[in-house]
Order: C-alpha cells, then sequence, then structure tokens
C-alpha cells in the first residue's frame, strides 16, 4: 500500500509537470488530471489514517527532461500501469474502484494527446516571450522561480496533510483553500519557468516539514514567510518593472494575494488560540 | 548567484536528492539561526579507508544549498573517507571567499558529510551511536537584512 501512495504522489507529479510543458489545449486536460490523481492520493491517505497507519509523502526523483511530449505520456501511461497492478494492495475496494475507472480513462486519453516539442522547457535560455530582461531581472527571476516553485509544492503537501489530520471543519476550510491557492502559484510558477527553459525536477519534501507538533507555531512560522514571500514579490516587481510591465503587475498581483493567505492563517490562529 | 549553465543544471536536475533507504549512517548540517538544515544519507563500503558507495540528500534550505549538495554529493560519490575528507576541507577553507548566505550553504552541506562519515565510523564501535549534527558557524543573513529575519 505504501509503494501504491508512492506510486500515486509520484504520478501526479510527473501529470503536473508535464502540464508545464505543454503549449496546447493538452495543459488544461494534464491539469485536470492532476488534480485527479491529487484525489487519488488524498482518498489513499484517508485510508492510512482511518487504518491508524503511519505515512510519508516521500517520492523518488521524477525524471522530466524530454525532447517531446509524447515521452512524457508513454512515461505516465507506465505509471498508470504499475498503479493498476497494485490496487488491490488497498483494502478499500470502493475506492480502488473509482481510482481503476479514472485510471481506464485517462490512460485511452492521453494515449491519444497530439506530439508537441517541449525542447524550449530546458534550453536554459532564461528568456521571456516577447519581454526584454536586464541580467539583474533575468537572475532575480531564476531563483524567484527555483525557490517558490518548491515551496508551493511543499505547502499544497504541507496544507493537505494538516486538513488530512484534522477533524475541525471552520480549520479544514482554510486548509483547503490554502492548497487550492498554492496549485495556483504552483502552475503560474511552473510554466514561467518552462516558458524560460529552466523547468526543474520536482523534489521530495522532508517529512518534518509536513509532519510537525505544534500547528500554532506553524501559523506563526507560515506567516512570516509569507510576508517574506511578499517583499520578495515587491522587489521582483520592482527589478523587473523597467523590463515588463506584464511581470511588474504579475508580481504585484501575487504580492497582494499573499495578503489573503496571511488573514486565513490568522483567522486559523485565532480558532486555536483565541485572544 | 550567478547562474551559468553548470548551476542551472545543478538548480534544474539537482543530483543524488532524495533518501537512501538502510543507509549506513546519516549526519546532519544544520544552521541554528534559521531551521535550515541538510540531512545526508551514506552506504559505505567496509575497509581500512571505507569508501562512499552511494550518497543522497535532502534539505530544509534554499536554492543554493540544493545546489551546494547536487556538486558536494557528486564530487563525494565513489570516494574514500580520506579523499572525502580532503573535499570537506577544501570546501569549508574556501567559505572565506563567498558571500555569507552561499557560505552557509556550503558549510552546510560539508559539515552534513563530515556528521554522516563519523556517525559511520563511530558505529564501527558502538552499532547504537546516535546520528551526529554539526552546526554551522557562517551566518547566511546578507547584510542589511538582519533587523528583518523572521523567517524559519
Amino acid at each position: 500500500m505504501k509503494v501504491l501512495f508512492k506510486e500515486v504522489h509520484e504520478l501526479f507529479l510527473a501529470t503536473q509537470f508535464t502540464g508545464f510543458m505543454s503549449q496546447t489545449m493538452s495543459r488544461l486536460s494534464l491539469y485536470e488530471y492532476a488534480n485527479i490523481f491529487f484525489k487519488h492520493l488524498t482518498w489513499l491517505e484517508n485510508d492510512f489514517i482511518k487504518r491508524g497507519e503511519d505515512y510519508t509523502y516521500s517520492v523518488e526523483q521524477v525524471p522530466i527532461k524530454v525532447t517531446h511530449i509524447s515521452h512524457m505520456y508513454s512515461d505516465i501511461i507506465k505509471r498508470i500501469d504499475s498503479i493498476e497492478s497494485k490496487l488491490d494492495r488497498c483494502e478499500d475496494r470502493d475506492i480502488t474502484f473509482r481510482m481503476l475507472s479514472d485510471l481506464t480513462y485517462i490512460k485511452s486519453v492521453i494515449a491519444h494527446l497530439p506530439e508537441e516539442s517541449v525542447e524550449y522547457a530546458f534550453n536554459t535560455k532564461r528568456e521571456y516571450p516577447n519581454v526584454e530582461l536586464t541580467d539583474e531581472a533575468r537572475d532575480a527571476l531564476t531563483i524567484f522561480l527555483f525557490e517558490e516553485t518548491y515551496k508551493e509544492y511543499e505547502l499544497i503537501m504541507v496544507y493537505n496533510y494538516s486538513k488530512a489530520h484534522s477533524s475541525n471543519a471552520f480549520l479544514n476550510r482554510i486548509f483547503q483553500v490554502l492548497v487550492d491557492e498554492s496549485f495556483f502559484h504552483l502552475r503560474s510558477f511552473g510554466q514561467m519557468m518552462a516558458d524560460m527553459g529552466i523547468l526543474g525536477v520536482p523534489r521530495s519534501i522532508m517529512e518534518e516539514v509536513y509532519k510537525f507538533d505544534n500547528l500554532e507555531k506553524f501559523l506563526k512560522d507560515g506567516i512570516q514567510e509569507e510576508i517574506g514571500a511578499k517583499e520578495e514579490c515587491k522587489r521582483l516587481a520592482e527589478a523587473v518593472s523597467s523590463s515588463s510591465e506584464y511581470f511588474a503587475s504579475f508580481f504585484t498581483f501575487i504580492n497582494n494575494q499573499e495578503n489573503y493567505h496571511i488573514a486565513l492563517m490568522q483567522e486559523a490562529l485565532e480558532h486555536i488560540s483565541p485572544k | 548567484m550567478n547562474a551559468d549553465a553548470q548551476l542551472m543544471e545543478h538548480m534544474m536536475n539537482p543530483q543524488n536528492y532524495g533518501e537512501i533507504e538502510n543507509s549506513d549512517a546519516t549526519g546532519i548540517g544544520k544552521n541554528p539561526l534559521n531551521g535550515e538544515k541538510v540531512v545526508i544519507y551514506l552506504k559505505v563500503k567496509e575497509g581500512d579507508d571505507p569508501i562512499i558507495e552511494d550518497i543522497k540528500f535532502q534539505a530544509i534550505g534554499c536554492t543554493t544549498t540544493i545546489v551546494a549538495g547536487s556538486i558536494i554529493t557528486s564530487e563525494a560519490k565513489g570516494v574514500t573517507f580520506s579523499r572525502a575528507e580532503e573535499l570537506i576541507a577544501i570546501t569549508l577553507g574556501m567559505l572565506d571567499n563567498v558571500p555569507p548566505e552561499d557560505a552557509a550553504c556550503s558549510e552546510m552541506v560539508a559539515l552534513a558529510l563530515k556528521a554522516a562519515m563519523d556517525t559511520y565510523l563511530a558505529r564501527q564501535k558502538d552499532s547504537d551511536f546516535p546520528m551526529i549534527s554539526y552546526k554551522i558557524t557562517t551566518d547566511c543573513t546578507p547584510k542589511g537584512e538582519m533587523d528583518n529575519e523572521s523567517t524559519i
């Protein structure tokens, strides 16, 4: 069951990051399928919790550097085949029936998605289409995207773990909104990485990052991190403003979104430790 | 950090990132000021001068730490402990010549490697010896941000 869980997690990552590479309508399908695989992950996770079994979010490195998107489609189909062969390791037949139905359909669709050359996503040119970046802006944007793409994936998993282990409806609403927000940011930054030719492989998250003992401390630290992220967005908006009005307004938008995340975490904090 | 082609490769595809199940030893390099840390896992071939057969690392840290981990573990893979000690000494010796934020990341990786090797050697005498953790001495906070630093 633990191997099955890990493989579903890796399938989610492979599909999500393939979505970043696509420059056609296939991207939308891949995002939807990534959502479905993530949902499968949460079903299996819930089964672990119900049975009182420990689990982790550890994954192997998921290779994504390919010249054509069909290589990733073949990889995804192989991953699905492997998962299908292990579904009997989950004793909850309702879960595995639903998973098998989804996997069978998705596999058949992915096999027919159109071919695309995706070398651009890994060419390390660090140029953005139709934007003249100064060297300073290019370096700042590069570092930001590497830091934040990983961070958003980490946040998705941290909030998801917190949600899975909480039966408090008020907190769970907040955790779910934060998961959704982090997905939006991950996708925005992942697409930008691909556009700049610097799409990197997703990295596994250390267990202690999501298995924390103290929710109050986690939220307080999280608020400070969001404040730090806001500052970073502000700095970045300034660094790229002379190069691109689009980027400047995008990072101002992201900066302002962090205010909402901070408000949500403060709400959660007040809920668990009212003044 | 200026990004050249080699650095970009380490950023996009960090080498040796992850865990080794049933590793022979692990070690930690830690920044006590901000909670960042690097864990190194070793698979070792026994001998008078043991050989690092396999090495992996994980980190709670920034991109520079990941790049340093990728470079240092690539250098350490397949070498003897004596050679790895030299590698650690060279890395620690260069810290004065790089910006503090980059120095702290490299120091954390080098100390994690040292901690893993020292843990391995200590366990040859006492199999229950606990995992060793070393703290870095470099402060990675860039000047000018000292007063504002608050994140973990």
